[in-house]
């Protein structure tokens, strides 16, 4: 698997939102997408209750996932093409190392694919003397920077054109210019070149079709079209829940899936890829390969509680309103997946207790499930797993995340149910408050345990009079 | 040497998805109520619409398509007939400067439509050579299939402009819908910077809704089903990826101009 970095979350946080390019970006990604994604969905024939039809649309698809991932892959071997079962990201690695060894493949140009990211694919690639192109301008720009991306659908959202002119000096030798047009020729020149010179192309997958047995890929940039054309050889890889049934239940999807990710009516390119190039045809790959990977995937399914969340299509419209990721940024959340989606699956596929904060940090004010184009109640699944996190949990081999949380919450239960002690405690608190240090009436800091409660709030202090006391003061006068 | 049959790979995993849903992990399930053994009422409602279609609905939906194609750069015009379509073609080929290099070629598809433009004549008023992307025969040999597939792919790199037409064109959305086959590649519409396509009007299509009802069960499109490699082309290519700024041409053309045959 890729690296993961989910432990550091609070320390990224706190990085991300000290970072100004980034702040300022953030605020024009999510005022342009979160608005014009709720403004897309209700200009739909159905409105935006169409997303609930493609919540049915997904349930049902994954509740036969055995039987459409068969069907599937029954149809594109007949059409010539290769289907690979991956269990583990490990499987779907050396599987895709195979392929490139057999071919000779000495370069590989990638079109983005958060699966990719997901079983650590470049690295491995790399390490065997292969060179790896990311060709989505987004991700070509995290590559050079040698970074990882910030955002599903906008990736390099964490840069600016001046550090993108930098960076572009530095690694392509152009003239400074911060002009994104004259940038974007100067990546488009680079990425020609690779396209045409490549021996293997890999995609990732939208979403696969079951009925007519191709799996499908959108893009505007046209850099997935290149890469699944150009090149000898095209290897797809695929979250193994991301099929439907039947040809109208897909066009449904990816409708919701274009407006979920730009607040698009359609993308600029939609392919449909059923196997390799065909006798008499000029191009196209050769070889057509199709890697299903689990990687964790299948205790989701096993567990009802969690398996709405194989519904996921990775649109990323829940990041667009979260107001988490809208102040910490994509980095924060240390795996491939970030904001409200990333806080669900990362714990899900990397260890719930390594990646706790995730879940934790997130506010449940629900912006995410009414953004979600598949209408997933991410709340409730947030929800679950800080509930897992509380009392721990066999199957998931979750330890409670802190024993003195549940007994600090166990104390508190026992002392409000006893008033004498409760009140006797107040008089205590309000008398010891007193040693605090306050500014303009408030407290600034409490002392540990709790000493967190005011590291970023001040805290208004017990009044001198309680409740009861006055209400018993007032009803005698 | 293709992998015909289950490998034990794809045995193993699908038992253990079986398992997981709660299912017996050795017994297949049964499918067929996933699918749709005959067209739907709406499927069929969608064909009687389409069939139906006069020349009036046929207008507005190219006007619709002409609306649909202003937000995303996409260059729609409704000509009167094929050699208003040659004409236009011309003066895109001797204005429009090269983007890689000087001299200027075009690749062009092997279809009915196009060759009724007669683009090979036309353009060698401007001598400007036209590389027609014939069909590869079939049993004419490795060797020569490799050669063949080499000189096709050089010539439509070499290109600056790529004419093809397409099955279909979606109103709404303002999409070319091409399926491959052999003679109509798709990087004819990918890798030169100026794609042009031309179709005839009654290919207009209101949405993906009606195209798939003609993919899904009109017996003329049916058997072909969606070929290996269905595109969907709306307007040029294009990117924000920098600072959030829209860009057109990030890597397939930058331009598209769409000639629609009222004949
Ligand atoms: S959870 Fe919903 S909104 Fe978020 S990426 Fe998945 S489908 Fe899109």
């Amino acid at each position: 698997m890729s690296d993961i970095s989910t432990e550091k979350y609070v320390e990224e946080a706190k990085r991300g939102i000290a970072n100004t390019v980034l702040q300022k970006a953030l605020v024009g990604l999510q005022d342009r997408f979160g608005r014009g994604t709720a403004e897309a969905y209700r200009r739909l024939p159905e409105g935006p209750d169409l997303r609930l039809k493609a919540h049915e649309i997904r349930e049902k698809a994954i509740a036969h996932l055995d039987v459409l991932l068969e069907i599937l892959a029954a149809k594109i071997r007949a059409s010539g093409g290769y289907v690979y079962f991956a269990e583990t990201a490990q499987a779907a690695v050396d599987y895709c190392l195979a392929v490139a060894r057999r071919n000779n493949v000495r370069l590989v140009v990638k079109g983005k694919s958060m699966v990719s990211e997901e079983i650590g694919l470049n690295p491995a690639l790399e390490a065997a003397g292969i060179e790896v192109v990311e060709t989505d301008l987004g991700e070509y720009i995290i590559q050079l920077a040698g970074e990882t991306p910030s955002h599903i659908i906008a990736p390099a959202i964490h840069k600016n054109r001046q550090d993108i002119a930098d960076l572009f000096v530095q690694k392509l030798g152009i003239r400074r210019t911060t002009d994104p047009p004259a940038l974007t020729q100067a990546a488009r020149k680079a990425l020609r070149e690779k396209f045409l010179a490549a021996d293997m192309g890999t995609s990732g997958v939208n979403m696969a079709c079951a009925e007519t047995g191709h799996i499908t890929t959108v893009s505007n940039e046209g850099n997935i079209r290149m890469a699944t054309t150009m090149p000898r050889v095209h290897v797809a890889l695929m979250g193994m829940e991301r099929i439907v049934a039947r040809l109208d239940e897909y066009e449904i999807i990816l409708r919701l899936l274009c407006r979920g990710a730009a607040a698009q009516t359609m993308g600029t390119y939609a392919s449909y890829i059923g196997g390799p190039r065909r006798p008499g045809e000029s191009d196209g790959p050769d070889e057509f390969h199709l890697v299903v990977i689990d990687n964790g995937r299948r205790r989701i399914l096993a567990d009802p509680q969690f398996r709405e969340m194989l519904c996921c299509i990775r649109c990323a419209a829940c990041l667009n309103v979260c107001p988490v990721y809208g102040k910490i940024g994509g980095h924060s959340y240390g795996f491939a997946y970030s904001g409200p989606v990333g806080a669900v699956v990362t714990p899900l596929l990397t260890g719930i207790n390594r990646a706790k904060d995730l879940c934790c940090g997130e506010t449940l004010c629900g912006a995410c499930k009414d953004a979600c184009s598949m209408n997933i109640d991410l709340p409730r699944m947030l929800l679950a797993l800080r509930e897992k996190l509380a009392y721990g949990d066999a199957d998931w081999q979750v330890e409670p995340a802190s024993r003195a949380e549940g007994l600090a919450y166990r104390g508190w239960s026992w002392l409000i149910r006893n008033r004498r002690i409760y009140e006797l405690g107040l008089k205590l608190a309000a008398a010891g408050q007193q040693l605090l240090p306050q500014k303009k009436g408030m407290l600034r800091r409490l002392p540990p345990p709790v000493q967190g409660w005011t590291q970023s709030r001040d805290l208004h202090p017990l009044a001198e009079e309680t409740f009861m006391e006055r209400w018993r003061r007032t009803r005698k006068g | 040497m293709r992998e015909k049959m289950k490998t034990p790979d794809q045995t193993q995993f699908i038992r253990r998805i079986r398992t997981a849903l709660g299912h017996a992990p050795d017994v297949t399930r049964e499918a067929r109520h996933l699918f749709a053994e005959s067209p739907s009422d709406e499927d069929l409602q969608l064909q009687e619409r389409i069939h139906r279609r006069a020349a009036e609905d046929r207008q507005a939906l190219l006007e619709r398509l002409i609306e649909a194609g202003k937000p995303i750069n996409l260059n729609v015009t409704a000509l009167p007939d094929v050699a208003y379509a040659t004409a236009a073609i011309l003066r895109l080929a001797a204005e429009k400067k090269p983007e890689w290099g000087e001299a200027k070629s075009i690749a062009a598809w092997r279809h009915p439509l196009i060759d009724r433009l007669n683009l090979v004549e036309a353009l060698d008023r401007l001598q400007i050579p036209v590389h027609l992307t014939g069909p590869i025969p079939v049993d004419a040999g490795r060797a020569f299939d490799q050669a063949e597939r080499e000189r096709q792919r050089a010539e439509i790199i070499a290109s600056f402009i790529g004419v093809t037409s397409a099955d279909f064109c979606l109103a709404d959305t303002a999409t070319l819908v091409m399926r491959t086959r052999p003679g109509q590649p798709r990087s004819a519409a990918l890798v030169p910077s100026i794609h042009i396509a031309v179709i005839h009007w009654d290919q207009i299509l209101a949405d993906m809704k009606e195209l798939f009802a003609l993919l899904r069960w009109d017996e003329r499109y049916r058997p072909e089903g969606l070929s290996s490699y269905m595109s969907f082309i709306s307007g040029p290519s294009k990117t924000a990826d920098i600072e959030a700024t829209m860009v057109h041409g990030a890597h397939g053309p930058r331009e598209v101009h769409l000639f629609v045959v009222t004949e």
